[in-house]
């Protein structure tokens, strides 16, 4: 249950955990936004490297990020999918008939067997599927005895290609950045800093406070709801639920019979917690002091020099390219 | 003077449980109560009336002279404190040390102050080593002993604690006893919702509270006393009593072992 | 034998990697049949984690649990086919905080969630939950009852009802007076007695009340910082001088007998157990 937590905060010493908060997400703001303006393969690949760059200089193992993407696995694997059969203009790079006959359809669903009894006992599931798909799809297109059940045409273009790669690197690198916000700043500092960067928000009347506690509630919260799903899992359990075990409707069940509960002690959490605030005194949008305040270096000013830098320069090659 | 004044109180829940019914009570500055009574007796829901998160059906509170309605509940919040019954819907912070923070923020207390408090009352209830930890990380008595801290810090006027101490071991809940006699000395009125006995002698006065109803009121040694109501309401003698009445029923009289019971039963 | 630690060893992991050691080198058997036992210890030194073990909500980090002749370890979930269901239905486990077990709409719906998933047909569920209601001291009322609407007192009450409902052999429930009225929580320890006595079960109780531990008891456990540091009759506890380093206390008749001796100046031949064993006692002198 605890590893979905993505980007939770780990302790460290590097550049990234001396520099405010303000400037981090400002910083992640700029970065962002060049990414987006970006329009090449080979630019994005720069901007992937420098990504890179800043873990390494602020010692974030990749490893941390990786688990950090595989939420994100199937988003990434659903559009690169899509860009690949969908985009039919530029060069035709690759291109095969897949052809389904009575020997492959049992070889396959024998593939598929084998892979859905041997996942378990590898580590790199994902990979393992990945190759799993692979094989089958070679396996349609190079071998084709006996009669034909159906036959398609894949057609793959470099445009289609090209995009899916971008796509999927401009995901990487938006996942990477807020993971490294998030990694390495506090919960109540992000909050505090989140506050501070929203105040002239104040001049359009919406109350930055407002946000800024609604966010570090819910900051509050996303560990403590996972850990209410686990303690209504803990109950059912003990109460003869077994959610490891029974077929793929059980485990739909399951999961209702987990969500509706959440759902209302969501609901009667939010009340409790909304009297305990108040009978502290809480007041929304009334002054209030703070435990913790933010101070800003030279280290900040020079990061956003830095990726103001990167935005400048990235909207010069978008003009003139 | 009576810090806090209720009259003619009744609530319903949803307009079909009667949790409270024409409650009268006042609090004396300064002074320390305790509410006793049997589960569902309407402890918590009186509590929560008297800091204006429930809506009173009819009646009325006075808080320091003022009446409690939509105007004055902020400037009455500010003087009372709550400790919940359940230490883990009250916690708001993101850490042991946010939390603490949090009623001194919104009370404005300077950030060198709230750093100063925080060290004092995390000390105060033996959690300073957990002050980065977040809540989900502690043990029931834990969760507490933070919700206690996080109440005494903020100094008001007025304290209730609603079963504050129901999870502490028998060291904890005897260094929170003495801090509570400790700041009614400084003047602060004490509100304790209890249902031990051995709790309850401590303070000056009892309320016991009987489906929705007070039911007796009066100096705790008066009340400790009336065996009928706390029978009929759900709690018991202390021992030392206990042992008086199995001896006045044996008709035995020793002066000496009935000032000493008397003496144990209050603590002494 | 019905539960077995070996080397239990249980640590909290943490975000930062410096991961809590909540229970150190247990060691400890517990019998099917007939014991009584409370479970004490400082705030925050294991109990919760300790019992949770008991019914394999968590794994062991290192060393093995065995709960009637089944061994949970480390990576026993990894491998598959332990079934644990039959476990739970045999060891009952009450949270301490009862808003975790609570979770269907009605008070009936919670009580009868147990006793449907191990296979109890509907009407026999609500029979049962009829009767469990009464012996927590509530009526019927409150089956219709939403269990998030209750005092604090009430949802124990509904929270222990629901194990209680399942019917297990072996009952562990985790603070199960706190928070109840003095009557509710002597008519429950009674019940528990009841349950132990007759029905021959073993009934394992954390609890912060010593007068529990002297009354009802016939083994205590002590948890101090992770460890099981005694395991014994409460008697030998008692009488031992362990007690304040532990952040424990006596019993209110031991510590009451003791004061009536120094203040009287005598010395009872016996340690009485109950107030009217004391009465007998205090006759003789006076
Ligand atoms: N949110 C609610 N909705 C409906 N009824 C409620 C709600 N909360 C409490 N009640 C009912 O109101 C009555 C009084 O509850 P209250 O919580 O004040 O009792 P209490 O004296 O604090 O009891 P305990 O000692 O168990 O904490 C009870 O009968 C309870 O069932
Ligand atoms: N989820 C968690 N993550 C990290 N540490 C935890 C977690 N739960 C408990 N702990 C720590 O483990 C220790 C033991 O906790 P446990 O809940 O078992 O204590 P306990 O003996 O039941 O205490 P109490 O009497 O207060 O309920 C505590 O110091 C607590 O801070
Ligand atoms: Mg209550
Ligand atoms: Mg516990």
């Amino acid at each position: 249950m605890k590893n979905i937590i993505i980007g939770q905060f780990i302790p460290g010493t590097s550049f990234l955990y001396k520099m405010d908060p303000r400037s981090k997400i400002i910083a992640l703001m700029l970065l962002m936004v060049s990414t987006f303006i970006l329009s090449s393969v080979s630019h994005i690949l720069i901007m992937l490297g420098v990504v890179l760059v800043i873990l390494k200089i602020g010692g974030i193992p990749v490893t941390r990020i990786a688990r950090g993407l595989k939420p994100i696995m199937i988003l990434l694997l659903f559009t690169f999918t899509f860009q690949i059969i969908f985009i039919k203009t530029g060069n035709l790079v690759f291109d095969t008939d897949l052809t389904l006959t009575y020997i492959t359809l049992p070889i396959i669903l024998l593939i598929v067997i084998f892979w859905y009894f041997t996942k378990r006992y590898t580590r790199f599931k994902f990979l393992y599927l990945l190759i799993t798909v692979f094989g089958i799809l070679t396996l349609l297109s190079l071998y084709n005895p006996g009669s034909i059940i159906s036959s398609s045409h894949l057609e793959i273009y470099q445009d289609g290609l090209e995009g899916a790669f971008f796509i999927m690197i401009r995901l990487i690198i938006i996942v990477t950045l807020s993971t490294i916000l998030t990694l390495t700043t506090k919960p109540t500092d992000l909050n505090l800093g989140l506050e501070k960067i929203l105040k002239p928000l104040g001049i359009i009347r919406i109350n930055a406070e407002e946000i800024a506690m609604i966010i570090s509630i819910a900051l509050r919260y996303i560990p403590t709801l996972l850990d209410e799903a686990n303690k209504i899992m803990l109950a059912q359990a003990s109460r003869g639920v077994d959610f490891s075990e029974g077929k793929f409707k059980d485990k739909i069940m399951q999961i209702i019979s987990l969500l509706v509960p959440m759902f209302i002690i969501s609901f009667k959490r939010s009340d409790d917690l909304a009297n305990a605030m108040e009978a502290r005194s809480f007041v929304p949008g009334k002054r209030r002091t703070r435990l913790h305040t933010l101070s800003w270096h030279n280290i900040d000013t020079s990061v956003i020099v830095f990726c103001v830098l990167v935005l400048a320069s990235v909207i010069t090659v978008r003009i003139m390219l | 003077m009576n810090i806090i004044e209720i009259k003619d109180l009744s609530f319903s829940y949803q307009d079909e449980i009667q949790a409270l019914s024409n409650v009268n009570l006042s609090v004396k500055k300064g002074e320390w109560i305790s509410i006793l009574g049997h589960n569902g007796s309407g402890k918590s829901t009186l509590s929560k009336l008297i800091i204006g998160l429930l809506k009173a059906d009819s009646g009325k509170i006075l808080v320091d002279g003022v009446i409690l309605n939509e105007e004055s509940v902020h400037d009455i919040r500010r003087k009372i404190g709550i400790v919940f019954q359940n230490p883990d819907n009250q916690f708001v912070g993101v850490t042991v040390e946010d939390d603490i923070a949090f009623g001194m923020e919104n009370l404005c207390f300077q950030q060198s102050e709230i750093i100063e408090k925080i060290k004092e009352y995390s000390k105060k209830v033996d959690m300073s080593d957990y002050l980065k930890k977040e809540p989900h990380a502690l043990s029931g008595g834990q969760k507490q002993r933070v919700a206690i801290a996080g109440i005494l810090a903020m100094k008001t006027d007025i304290i209730i604690f609603d079963e504050a101490t129901s999870m502490l071991d028998p060291k904890g809940r005897a260094s929170i006893m003495e801090y509570i006699k400790e700041i009614k000395k400084a003047g602060v009125t004490v509100i304790t919702i209890t249902h031990d006995m051995k709790e309850a002698v401590l303070s000056d006065r009892i309320v016991i509270l009987k489906e929705g109803r007070v039911i007796a009121c009066g100096e705790t040694n008066d009340i400790l006393n009336d065996k009928e109501t706390l029978n009929s309401s759900n709690l018991e003698l202390l021992l030392p009593l206990k042992l008086q009445y199995l001896l006045d029923e044996a008709n035995i009289s020793n002066d000496k072992v009935k000032d000493i019971l008397w003496q144990l039963s209050l603590n002494k | 034998m019905a539960i077995k630690f070996e080397q239990v060893n249980f640590s909290y992991p943490s975000f930062d990697g410096t991961n809590f050691s909540a229970l150190k080198d247990i060691n400890l058997e517990i019998n099917e049949f007939g014991e009584f036992i409370t479970l004490i210890g400082e705030t925050g030194s294991g109990k919760s984690t300790l019992v949770q073990h008991m019914n394999a909500l968590v794994r062991p980090t290192t060393g093995s649990v065995t709960i009637y002749g089944i061994k949970i370890e480390n990576d026993t979930k990894k491998k598959g086919k332990v079934k644990l269901n039959p476990l739970r239905q045999r060891v009952g486990l009450v949270f301490q905080f009862p808003e975790y077990q609570l979770f269907e709409e009605t008070v009936l719906k919670d009580i009868i969630f147990g006793p449907k998933n191990f296979g109890v047909s509907n009407e026999d569920a609500i029979k049962r939950a009829k009767e469990v209601i009464k012996h927590v001291g509530l009526d019927e009322e409150y089956l219709k009852r939403s269990p998030f609407n209750l005092s604090g007192g009430e949802k124990k009450r509904v929270s222990i009802a629901g194990i209680l409902a399942m019917e297990p052999d072996i009952l562990v429930l985790d603070e199960p007076t706190s928070g109840l009225d003095p009557k509710g929580r002597d008519d429950l320890l009674k019940l528990f007695t009841d349950i132990h006595r007759k029905l021959n079960k073993t009934v394992i109780i954390i609890t912060h009340d010593m007068n529990t531990v002297y009354k009802y008891a016939s083994r205590v456990l002590v948890m101090n910082d992770g460890s099981l540091v005694y395991d014994g009759k409460p008697t030998e506890l008692f009488s031992t001088n362990n007690i304040e380093n532990w952040n424990l206390d006596i019993p209110d008749i031991i510590s009451i007998t003791r004061q009536l001796e120094e203040r009287l100046n005598i010395k009872f031949n016996s340690q009485p157990k109950t107030i009217e064993d004391l009465f007998i006692l205090v006759k003789e002198v006076i």
